[in-house]
């Protein structure tokens, strides 16, 4: 009597949930160092967030030496 | 490999690649950033917009000190990001990827973004140090930078997936396809609208090391993830049905 067994090797098996978290994380970090002039920070304080502009002044030297558009 | 171990080590790699790439600009990028902005402040002080006071180096050594000390957070900050999706592409793509071991292939995949992702678009619209670029553009630029990196590297999935239905012999036809389609794009995206007015040595200065240090970080991240990747990956990707 012979046993049968069938053998699927997988493919790439990348959980769409992993890859959507992935994906929200990227944007935000991307646009948290590369493009924001106070607009996180705006959620909170407002107006006056656009004027401090704190994350566009944290993440100013990475924003150059990455080559983001700044100023 | 579980969801949330995927997660955890795609997350590792590119916080700890960015923190090489932050530490590495501490050292080399930024002494012409304080060189940049020593001539901005000359410019400020020339025109009258600002007076060469003890008040104004007060509050400028305030904002220097959180600026540069935002450096390696950012960096964190951003190779996570990155790392976000250069896990996802390795993720999806290590099958396909050439290279007995997932080191290799997670460092081929680097290198392939490196230069699809930032050489490329970096050729188009180069780093520049503060004192070059006006304010009034920066929406615009940051349309045409985006736009560029985003087309480059749509462009190179598209034609390796066009790779894929090419005989052996014919699969370079899709190198070369992406080569000649990236540099028409290249001739026809306009050109960065701003003068550059700061010393040209310095500004060739502050690209070269913009670059090594960016060069940093896909180098990091493709060695780490696939280190990571190589540990504590199952070892049999077998499903017994």
């Amino acid at each position: 009597m012979y046993e049968t067994r069938q053998i699927n090797v997988s493919k790439s098996q990348v959980p769409k949930l992993a890859i959507i978290a992935l994906g929200i994380i990227f944007a935000a970090g991307l646009f948290v160092v590369g493009f924001d002039q106070g607009h996180v920070f705006s959620l909170v304080y407002g107006e006056q967030a656009f004027t401090e502009m704190y994350l566009h002044e944290l993440t100013h030297d990475m924003r150059h030496a990455a080559g983001f558009p700044c100023h | 490999m579980k969801s949330s171990l995927f997660i955890v080590i795609v997350l590792l790699s590119g916080a700890f690649a960015g923190l090489i790439h932050g530490t590495v600009n501490f050292a080399i990028v930024e002494p012409y950033l304080d060189q940049a902005i020593g001539i901005e402040n000359q410019n400020l002080f020339e025109s009258g917009a600002e007076e060469d006071s003890p008040e104004f180096w007060v509050e400028y050594e305030g904002y220097r000190t959180w600026q540069k000390s935002g450096q390696i957070l950012a960096g964190v900050i951003l190779g996570t990001s990155v790392g976000a999706l250069f896990g996802i592409v390795f993720a999806l793509s290590r099958n396909a990827l050439p290279g007995n071991n997932d080191v290799k292939k997670s460092l081929i995949l680097a290198g392939v973004m490196w230069l699809t992702l930032y050489i490329i678009p970096f050729l188009k619209y180069p780093a520049n140090p503060p004192t070059v670029g006006d304010g009034e553009t920066v929406v615009l630029r940051s349309i045409l930078y985006l736009s560029f990196i985003a087309i480059s590297g749509i462009s190179a999935i598209g034609f390796y997936q066009l790779s894929k239905k090419l005989k052996n012999n014919k699969k370079l036809l899709a190198l070369v396809g992406y080569g000649v389609f990236i540099s028409a794009v290249f001739f026809v995206m306009p050109e960065n609208p701003d003068e550059i007015t700061a010393p040209m040595d310095l500004v060739y200065e502050f690209r070269f090391m913009s670059v090594l240090g960016v060069t940093s970080f896909w180098a990091s991240i493709g060695i780490i993830l696939g280190l990571f990747w190589r540990k504590l990956s199952s070892q049999k990707e077998i499903d017994y049905s």
